[in-house]
């Protein structure tokens, strides 16, 4: 049915258009560089210069100890402030954590008295707050425990923890922010061309050119997906090879082809998905709505931005449903636990049916546009 | 549509002397400083093209009420429900025990055993385990006889911050099941330490995600949805010609500008108030603090993302492009740079300078302190400057990169 020439023809035609615009190329490259250098870079998913205060009410060789023991770079230098300081440093957001080691703390702790430290948390810092006051509390005790041990025998069972983090294991944030980023850019950008492309078309006047051409609205379908796929695809192949390996010096445990063929299979469903999207919108305005709608949930729900296990599970099985759900897995599996196609297999299926629905839903919507102009 | 600027800027110029600043007395003033009647004349033209496109103002209301319900709901900061699975190589009620207590947890959840290396490796290395743990043959055993013996942990790090929360559990849930071990198998009561933490979470005691949450996914919204509306104010004229308008016509820049920027004002503002009414309302968040303060810095905060949107609209010259470059200045930063999960004093790099000047990131400060910590304008006013400085900076860029003739 679909007649190879007059698909590559056409995309060529969408290259064509796309290079008529400087300033999108221009931006384009932007993204896939100083853009994930720069998001890679930033985040320090790990505790990073949390802003501690210490009120120490003791002032005992023991609550020095303690305050010795939390320094950069996980923790600002701690200051100590008095109880007065307290609240209104917290409503400020000076800082986020408030340690308070109470009066006669040394005493009651080596009198078995299990004193009690209290600590404040800024609950809305949200991560930090969270991770930080878990980290605080593992280096009290542990300090606690080490100063008790000077003046009396173990008596803890000699069971050791051999803990190993694999894939990553000094938990550098910038591995997965950098894949975070480049997957983003990907999904926004392959939505945007195909979508947008589409919608200028219509709005232009041009769609008319085509229909009174011998091409069929699969051959323009077609023509579009892999005109916008090969550009995303080799900008993300490019990013990965010169910013990520290149610049950031991310080690890559897996194959980076099986990856781009995955990024492939991804590009299939979102650039349908963008064809979708534009046979929704009547105008460009709504249809950068649309894309805001979708690209937040996309964005931040697909498991790369908090756990995916985290969520509600209403949340998990509708984000099922996303292709970036899949690649997400996908990538950080391939990239860097170096998996293969062996492992991978289920997300790539994921992301073939995936596209092929929406391939299919998006050429009868635009079949049916099409048939509507010619009317 | 296009219509309306030239049918209304006719009498508006030549009422133009009522413009306030128009100093010269003498022979037709051409060009007063700033003539409210003419951006007027851009207010009513937007504000008709919205009129005439219902969806498109419904999408932006139902919308973000939609994303705010995905988005409040779904980002969880707890991490639990991790998967884990143990490989015993001892097979004793003492190795059992120890899996048994780390599958009590709520943090972990149980998988079918894992059989050997092999499996081990595989499973990891999917992704489906976030924790295995390997119990040596001879564990019990050793363990009886006071020899020292080791339980391998081995944490999935390709997610950063799941395992460093994986480490805490684990380190944690170890230390307890060796209290415990002291006290009922070796006799001696070791109680829970020699000292304690306890630990106040202020402002949202509960820990829960959707009272921290609410009062962030409100200010994110409310720059992606003002500025996208924008964004395309005035590249779609020029797309579609109709710029030719403001070429001809005396409006000055500031008028076309201001003008079309005052009905997506107004939407931004309308759409504010729905999301706070739905915060209290529907997710039950309370507003502790000044609603008067959160309304200010909401106005404010409107201006500047809808000035970004018309940056976005001065500064590109084809729609596609507008949308793309709106994406990258307002999702981006929002979501990395803002402070939304990190603090900003915690980002490194570009990101920190960026974090530290972008609007969003002093109108999610005054949100969380006017939701969840009961502030005021006194306590807040701080990050009040920032926030109104960006207004005229983004504006100033605007009106200065926006051309009165065709290139």
């Amino acid at each position: 049915m679909s007649n190879p020439g007059n698909i590559a023809r056409l995309g060529i035609k969408e290259l064509r258009s796309l290079a008529q615009e400087p300033l999108l190329i221009g931006l384009i490259l932007y993204v896939f560089t100083i853009g994930v250098y720069m998001a890679a870079t930033a985040m320090p998913d790990t505790l990073y210069q949390a802003a501690l205060v210490i009120v120490d009410e003791d002032g005992s060789p023991l609550s020095a100890r303690i305050k010795a023991a939390f320094y950069p770079p996980q923790f600002m230098p701690p200051r100590a402030v008095s109880l007065a300081e307290v609240d209104p440093g917290l409503d400020a957001g000076t800082f986020t954590f408030v340690l308070d080691i109470p009066p006669d703390f040394q005493r009651d702790v080596l009198a078995g008295r299990v004193p009690a430290v209290q600590l404040s948390v800024d609950a809305t810092r949200m991560r930090q707050s969270f991770m930080g006051s878990g980290y605080i509390q593992q280096i009290v005790q542990s300090e606690v425990n080490e100063f008790v041990q000077r003046y009396r025998a173990n008596p803890m069972p000699a069971v050791e923890l051999a803990l190993r983090v694999r894939f990553n294991p000094n938990l550098e944030p910038s591995w997965m922010g950098a894949l975070m980023e480049t997957i983003n850019h990907v999904t926004m950008l392959s939505l945007i061309l195909a979508g947008a492309a589409l919608i200028r078309e219509r709005e232009h006047g041009t769609i008319e050119h085509l229909l009174v051409m011998p091409v069929t609205p699969a051959e323009i379908m077609l023509a579009k997906i892999w005109a916008t796929g090969l550009v995303v695809l080799v900008t993300a192949a490019c990013a990965l090879r010169v910013v990520v390996q290149g610049a950031l010096h991310i080690p890559i445990e897996g194959s980076v082809g099986l990856f781009l063929g995955c990024a492939a299979l991804h590009l299939f469903a979102t650039t349908s998905m963008g064809i979708f999207m534009a046979t929704l919108a009547r105008s460009m305005p709504q249809f950068g709505l649309l894309l805001i709608l979708t690209m937040m949930p996309l964005n931040m729900l697909s498991g790369g931005f908090t756990p995916r296990e985290s969520m509600p599970e209403m949340v998990q099985w509708i984000m099922l449903l996303a292709p970036t759900t899949h690649f997400i897995m996908a990538g950080q599996a391939i990239l860097f636990r170096g998996a293969g196609l062996a492992v991978v297999w289920p997300q790539a299926l994921a992301l073939l049916v995936i596209g092929g629905v929406f391939f299919s839903i998006s050429l009868r919507r635009f079949r049916l546009m099409i048939g509507q102009l010619a009317d | 549509m296009v219509n309306p600027p030239v049918a209304s800027t006719g009498p508006a110029a030549s009422a133009a002397p009522v413009g306030a600043g128009s100093t010269s007395v003498h022979a037709a003033p051409r060009r007063p400083v700033f003539s409210g009647v003419r951006a007027f004349s851009y207010t009513l033209l937007e504000t008709l093209e919205l009129r005439r496109d219902p969806l498109r103002a419904a999408l932006a209301l139902v919308g973000s009420l939609l994303l705010m319900l995905i988005m409040a709901y779904g980002m969880s900061m707890d991490v639990e429900n991790l998967k884990f699975a143990v490989l015993d190589r001892d097979a004793t009620s003492l190795s059992r025990a120890y899996a048994l207590n780390v599958a009590g947890s709520r943090y972990f959840i149980e998988q079918r055993a894992i059989t050997d290396d092999a499996d081990l490796e595989l499973r990891i290395r999917s992704g489906e385990l976030a924790l295995a743990i390997e119990i040596p043959p001879g564990f019990a055993r050793d363990f009886k006889r006071g020899a020292p013996v080791a339980i391998g942990a081995w944490i999935d790090g390709a997610m950063p911050q799941r395992a460093e929360t994986v480490r805490g559990y684990v380190t944690r849930l170890h230390q307890d099941w060796l209290v415990d071990l002291a006290k009922y198998r070796l006799g001696h009561e070791l109680g829970a330490g020699f000292a304690t933490v306890e630990t106040r979470f202020r402002y949202n005691p509960d820990v829960t995600s959707l009272p921290a949450m609410v009062p962030a996914v409100i200010p994110m919204l409310l720059v992606l949805i003002p500025a996208m509306l924008t964004a395309l104010s005035v590249v779609r004229e020029k797309e579609l010609g109709s710029i030719i308008n403001f070429y001809v016509t005396p409006v000055t820049r500031t008028e076309f500008l201001l003008g079309k920027q005052v009905p997506y004002v107004v939407l931004g503002m309308f759409n504010f108030l729905l999301m706070v009414l739905m915060a209290v309302t529907v997710f039950g968040v309370p507003l502790k603090g000044s609603f008067a303060t959160l309304t200010l810095a909401a106005l404010i905060f409107v201006f500047s993302s809808t000035g970004m949107g018309l940056l976005a609209s001065v500064f590109t010259r084809s729609q596609i492009a507008a949308i793309f470059f709106t994406m990258v200045g307002t999702m981006i930063p929002v979501v990395e740079f803002a402070g939304l999960l990190n603090p900003v004093s915690a980002l490194q790099g570009a990101a920190r300078v960026i974090g530290e000047i972008y609007p969003a990131t002093h109108m999610l400060i005054i949100s969380r302190g006017v939701f969840g910590k009961a502030l005021g304008f006194a306590d807040l006013h701080a990050s009040f400057l920032p926030l109104a400085l960006a207004v005229p900076v983004i504006l100033g860029l605007s009106i200065a990169l926006l051309r009165k003739q065709a290139p």
